[in-house]
């Protein structure tokens, strides 16, 4: 019944089919787990940008990063969306934003993998989570499309949301809207600064004063609004860096009202300002005039290192010359709030920011940074006491959205 | 009866799932002949006449003579079909020894009600001259009449073709088609786009027994089709027999019901015609889900538990009118398309967010008309018009305040928020759409002829929110034009060679509003008008190495347009993308098809092809994994690498078993992606260079077995036992290669098994059917984190006269 010549006329449809399957069995790549190992202290989220203009974030645990290249191939956490790292104690948390309203915690398992731990939703995106205490956070749900403020306490082992507390808005300002810039918890405070955009157009029509709102702790009951018209508004746009808090649980305000960091205008010099620990007022008599130690520049990022002492990120651009919502360009300073005092760190360019909290680790007398530099982004490591930085590894991502170590 | 000259195309070419091109090509040397001439009983030359030989798909049409000849025919039995226009259909056993010529005269007798499908508007103009080189796969649907399938799950055993769900009954699909994702694979209802049509006219609201049969088209698209498909087309031919009456119910799992009846008169001397469908669907689509249940902001545990808001109702009734074979027209019709639908919303683009209260409906009145003419003034100068007006109104309405659902259904009160679940809405969407196409084509002799096509689109929309009336994006008209204009050529330099050169030439005007200077001073919305004015080309061509082994390949430069919901949004979970351009692409398939018989019972056919595809702009659905919103928008630069296969094969009539493959490596081939935000603002290096483009499925397969038994315990009547199995391997939310795998948002691999078990009494009259879908009940995922239904079952009871 099969004749040899019926055998040829199967053989070309059947070698197409041969091959279709041939391409497909080769495809696959080895399925290695490549969650990191007890070398890799160091955690990057690495940030890279698709062609259809989203972004997909990857945690990867990295050994050295100094030297090299650090890619994401392979290895690490995959977050799509939009997503603000903070590291708190042994947990870095994702914060989910835009659209994304979940939280994860990653750590570190035993034998030196990263893992993620919990998942907690919100109806919007939180703004923030801050530290209580060793077990407890704080976080913040600040929406422009809600009329209520809501603290989550989350346990921090765990991370569950524990209880939930909500506030109107209207507390704070009958104005359209506050939007968040930076949270600290001191003693039986918690306190919250904002400033006000408009939701649709994201102007900055109300410059004149510095507020912040005082509520209990742990209790999370609503006090007041304290207010200071010795500069502007505290934090800027995405920067989470309005307040920081010292060993002593001196709080300190920064206000950078400048275009770089979203605001549409400024009316009022930037600096800082100092609540005294125990206090829930303004300290009268703190003043860091920011704007007339670096020559009319402002400071859009500070991170708080030890002994009074903080890195900031200056802008290099007076505000008159700055591009709106740009975050740049910066140099890296240490600034030390007690004697006011700016250090500009050398050999570390001047470079652009991107918008967004920070993404620096404190590591000693260390702080490791991601700079974008000509078309790369290389890792720094700056020497805090001597004020010099050294250049690293170069990093395989459009952006660093997180610099930690577990 | 002469009117009838050239009229009447065989059907009888698409008898199994590959379209098989008609014969005439040079004998071969052991091949058997059969040759004759066809009348009608009073004696006159009938031409036109379909004459096939059943078992072995070989037909052809008896010439202006009344001659037929078909040769290269294998030894053995067959059994010779004569169909035509108003005449009974005669079967006629012949036995063929090895090169034996037979001669066949045959009379057709006259049957006043009786007809063999037609061919519709536009098609039958244009077939002869057009259809042979493109790569077209046609279903015919015939043996799934009693199925309780409806057009997507026919569609899903294509190779090549991936039907991807959403959910349940009245839940969104989209297609893949060799790599084009979604919305690339064009529509047609009988010729016309139904791009537009409502959401109540969906694939999956179209019963498999109103359907004559589907053609897909891959790769090139048929300039007569006209339009700006880039990946392919499909066309759902609708049941156009004359006189007929098709009634069925359906009853399954999920309080699923779909009542469909079918029906036309048509008078044999005026040419009067009276077509009509009406069809309901229904389901409470309360299949069971594996979900996150949260409390508060906490995840508690992980259930299945049943949706509880996701039903979904439709109903459409289509009626046409008008005259069909008469000296003025061959078919001159008006129709009228009512259809409705409302739904409720379960969940945004993932299961991470539920809803309780979000709804949605439409209601669409769509005026047809439809003109074809064969040899108009001219002997071979065909004709065809079709025109659609649809006007839909639809309403998306989220407007409870302050109230989140968790998926048991509970819902948790905020005091004093009016937050909606998704964004408070109440809107009305006013769209009026309409479509007309107009089909020319002039045979200069038996191998050259040219064909033109025109068609215009016209989509205007007006949108009203009643919770937020001051909206200013609905301050703006919004309105997109579409022209397309088609000029081929169609060269047979021998009857086993056919090539079509073609040209098309794109408009496309959209109006809007768009945001400008985001966040700046000058922020502001305002109109946004965007035209583009593209040429496109091609070639295709077909040879038929052996009489039966076809050789295709094609080339084409073309566009794509952009839809009006990819541009405006749907007003809920599609966002708006004013600045979505045209897609372009090169695109070159090379195919071959087979079929052999390997002694009188075995039959195959086999196909396969090959892609390759570079696209720019690719017009893509940006997914993100926690947002309810999704949104299109453009990839610069793709290269699409595919092969596929199908095998099919006929044991008698007893037993068939088929199946195909399909593997489409889709990589990104972008330099660079561009940053649009305010900081770092510009070009930068794309780190997915050559990684498998995410959320479209690239390995995938289906397969079939049945068995048909006829006549047991009664007289007249068909068993059938039926099972379909799916596959599709497990493919990335995101770019492929970056992140550990462990840790990847997967859209996992999936098995499907469907089993069918059909009984027909009386030659077809009554029919019963049994189905059970997803017998193992498997979890299925067609898109990332939306879960398909589990096992059902549904029982169908059709009646035919």
């Amino acid at each position: 019944m099969f004749s040899i010549t019926q055998v040829k006329k199967l053989a070309l449809p059947m070698l197409s089919l041969g091959a279709a399957l041939t391409f497909t069995s080769c495809s696959e790549d080895d399925d290695t787990k490549n969650a990191g190992t007890q070398g890799d202290q160091f955690v990057m989220s690495l940030a890279i940008q698709g062609s259809n203009n989203t972004f997909t974030y990857y945690t990867v645990p990295f050994a050295d990063v100094m030297t090299g290249s650090l890619s994401a191939q392979g290895k690490g956490i995959e977050q799509p969306g939009y997503f603000d790292f903070t590291q708190i104690g042994n947990t870095i948390y994702s914060i989910g934003g835009l659209d994304d309203v979940n939280v994860v915690g990653i750590t570190k398992t035993a034998t030196g993998e990263l893992q993620q731990l919990g998942n907690i939703s919100f109806a919007n995106s939180l703004s923030d989570i801050i530290q209580a205490d060793a077990n407890t956070l704080v976080a913040v749900e600040m929406s422009s499309n809600s009329n209520m403020v809501k603290f989550h306490t989350i346990n921090a082992n765990t991370v569950t949301v524990t209880s939930t507390k909500q506030h109107p808005v209207s507390n704070l300002t009958n104005l359209s809207a506050p939007s968040y810039s930076g949270m600290r918890i001191s003693g039986n405070q918690l306190f919250l600064s904002y400033y006000i955009s408009d939701p649709t157009t994201f102007a900055t029509p109300h410059t004149n004063e510095a507020q912040v709102a005082v509520y209990s702790y742990p209790a999370l009951e609503f006090q007041k609004v304290i207010s200071d018209t010795r500069t502007g508004p505290a934090g800027g746009f995405n920067t989470k860096t309005g307040l920081i808090k010292d060993e002593q649980g001196n709080i300190y305000a920064l206000s950078n009202s400048n275009p770089a960091n979203g605001y549409s205008q400024t009316t009022k010099k930037g600096g800082i300002l100092r609540i005294a620990s125990g206090q829930t007022t303004f300290d009268q008599n703190y003043f860091f005039d920011v704007e007339a130690v670096t020559g009319g520049k402002n400071i859009s990022h500070l991170k708080y290192l030890g002994n009074g002492k903080a890195l900031a990120e200056i802008n290099a651009e007076a505000n008159a010359n700055q591009a709106r919502w740009s975050d740049g360009p910066l140099k890296t300073a240490i600034v030390d709030l007690n004697a006011k005092i700016v250090t500009y760190i050398n050999g570390l360019p001047q470079h652009a920011g991107n918008g967004r909290r920070l993404a620096a680790l404190q590591d000693g007398n260390a702080v490791y940074m991601a700079i974008p530099e000509g078309n790369g982004i290389y890792v720094y490591k700056i020497d805090t006491q001597n004020h010099t930085a050294t250049k690293g590894a170069e990093v395989q991502a459009n952006f660093v959205a997180g610099f930690s170590k577990l | 009866m002469t009117q009838h000259t050239n009229f009447i195309k065989a059907l009888l070419l698409i008898l199994t799932f590959i379209s098989l091109p008609k014969t005439g090509w040079a004998q071969g040397q052991d091949k058997a002949t059969v040759f004759g001439k066809v009348s009608s009983a009073t004696g006159e030359v009938l031409i036109g006449v379909s004459v096939a030989l059943k078992d072995a798909n070989i037909g052809t049409t008896t010439d202006e003579k009344g001659q037929f000849r078909i040769s290269g025919i294998s030894a053995g039995n067959y059994v010779l079909t004569l169909s035509y226009i108003g005449f009974e259909t005669q079967e006629q056993p012949i036995q063929l020894g090895e090169s034996q010529n037979l001669e066949l005269n045959l009379r057709l007798i006259n049957k006043a009600f009786v007809m063999n499908s037609v061919e519709i508007v536009g098609k039958t103009a244009t077939k002869e001259i057009n259809e042979q080189p493109y790569a077209v796969t046609a279903i015919s649907v015939k043996e799934l009449q009693n199925s309780s399938s409806d057009a997507k799950e026919v569609l899903n055993r294509v190779s090549g073709v991936k039907v991807l769900e959403e959910g349940g009954l009245g839940s969104n699909l989209s297609f893949t088609l060799n790599g084009f994702s979604g919305d690339q694979v064009k529509f047609f209802l009988d010729g016309i786009p139904m791009d537009n049509f409502s959401s109540s006219l969906s694939l999956s609201d179209i019963p498999v027994n109103t359907i004559d049969r589907l053609e897909v088209y891959k790769g090139v698209v048929p300039v007569w089709l006209g339009t700006d498909a880039l990946g392919g087309a499909v066309n759902i031919i609708t049941n156009k027999k004359n006189n007929f009456l098709d009634a069925s119910y359906s009853v399954g799992s999920f309080n699923t019901h779909r009542l469909s009846i079918n029906g036309a008169y048509t008078n044999p001397t005026s040419g009067f015609t009276l077509r009509g469908t009406a069809n309901y669907n229904y389901s409470d689509n309360n299949y069971k889900v594996w979900v996150p249940i949260k409390k508060g902001n906490n995840v508690i545990d992980s259930a299945e538990v049943k949706r509880f808001h996701d039903r979904y109702r439709s109903g459409t009734l289509k009626l046409e009118t008008g005259w069909v074979d008469q000296k003025f027209a061959d078919n001159f019709l008006f129709g009228i398309i009512a259809t409705g639908n409302d739904k409720q919303v379960q969940t945004g683009a993932t299961m991470s967010s539920v809803y309780g209260g979000i709804t949605r409906n439409s209601q669409s009145i769509v005026p047809t008309l439809k003109y074809s003419k064969e040899n108009l003034f001219l002997k071979g100068l065909n004709v065809s018009f079709s025109s659609a007006f649809n006007r839909t109104k639809s309403e998306v309405i989220d407007t409870l305040r302050g109230v989140q659902y968790n998926w048991l259904g509970e819902a948790t009160y905020t005091p004093g928020s009016t937050d909606g679940e998704l964004n408070r809405t109440f809107t009305t969407l006013t769209d009026n759409d309409f479509n007309s196409q107009f089909n020319t084509s002039y045979a200069f002799g038996p191998k050259v002829s040219l064909a033109f096509n025109y068609a215009l689109s016209y989509f205007a929309r007006e949108s009203f929110d009643t919770e937020n009336p001051d909206r200013i994006e609905n301050k703006f008209p919004k309105s997109l034009t579409k022209q397309l204009a088609g000029l081929a050529f169609k060269f047979d330099p021998t009857e086993k060679w056919s090539t079509t050169v073609f040209g098309k030439f794109y408009y496309l005007n959209a109006k809007t509003s768009k945001q400008y200077d985001f966040a700046q001073d000058n922020q502001r919305i305002d109109a946004f008008e965007s035209q583009k004015e593209n040429i496109g080309y091609g070639i295709a061509s077909t040879y038929f190495l052996l009489p039966k082994l076809q050789l295709k390949a094609s080339y084409e430069h073309t566009y794509r347009m952009p839809w009006a919901t990819e541009i405006f949004g749907d007003g809920l979970f599609t966002t708006p993308n004013p600045d979505l351009g045209p897609e372009q692409s090169n695109n070159v398939n090379a195919g071959a098809a087979y079929g052999f018989n390997l002694g009188p019972d075995h039959q195959f056919n086999l196909e396969s092809s090959f892609i390759y595809r570079a696209a720019n702009d690719l017009i893509y659905q940006v997914v993100k994994v926690a947002s309810p919103e999704t949104y299109y928008d453009n990839l610069s630069k793709t290269r699409t690498v595919g092969i596929e296969g199908g095998l099919r094969y006929r044991w008698r009539e007893t037993f068939n078993m088929g199946g195909s493959m399909t593997f489409q490596d889709i990589t990104d081939q972008a330099d660079f992606v561009f940053n649009e935000s305010y900081t770092n603002t510009g070009y930068q290096k794309n780190f997915q260079k050559d990684f498998r483009v995410p959320n479209i499925p690239y390995l995938f397969g289906n397969a079939n077995a049945g068995l048909t038994f006829k006549n047991v315990l009664t007289e007249k009547s068909v068993w059938g036992i039926n099972y379909y199995f799916n596959f599709v391997e497990q493919y990335f939310l995101s770019w492929a290669e970056l992140g550990s795998r462990d840790f990847k948002k997967v859209i996992p691999r999936q098995y499907s098994h469907n089993l069918e078990l059909s009984y027909s009494l009386k030659q077809g009259k009554y029919n019963i059917t049994a189905e059970c879908r997803n017998l193992t009940d498997a979890l299925l995922y067609d898109k990332y984190y939306l879960q398909k239904p589990g096992r059902a079952f549904y029982l169908k009871l059709r009646y035919v006269l």
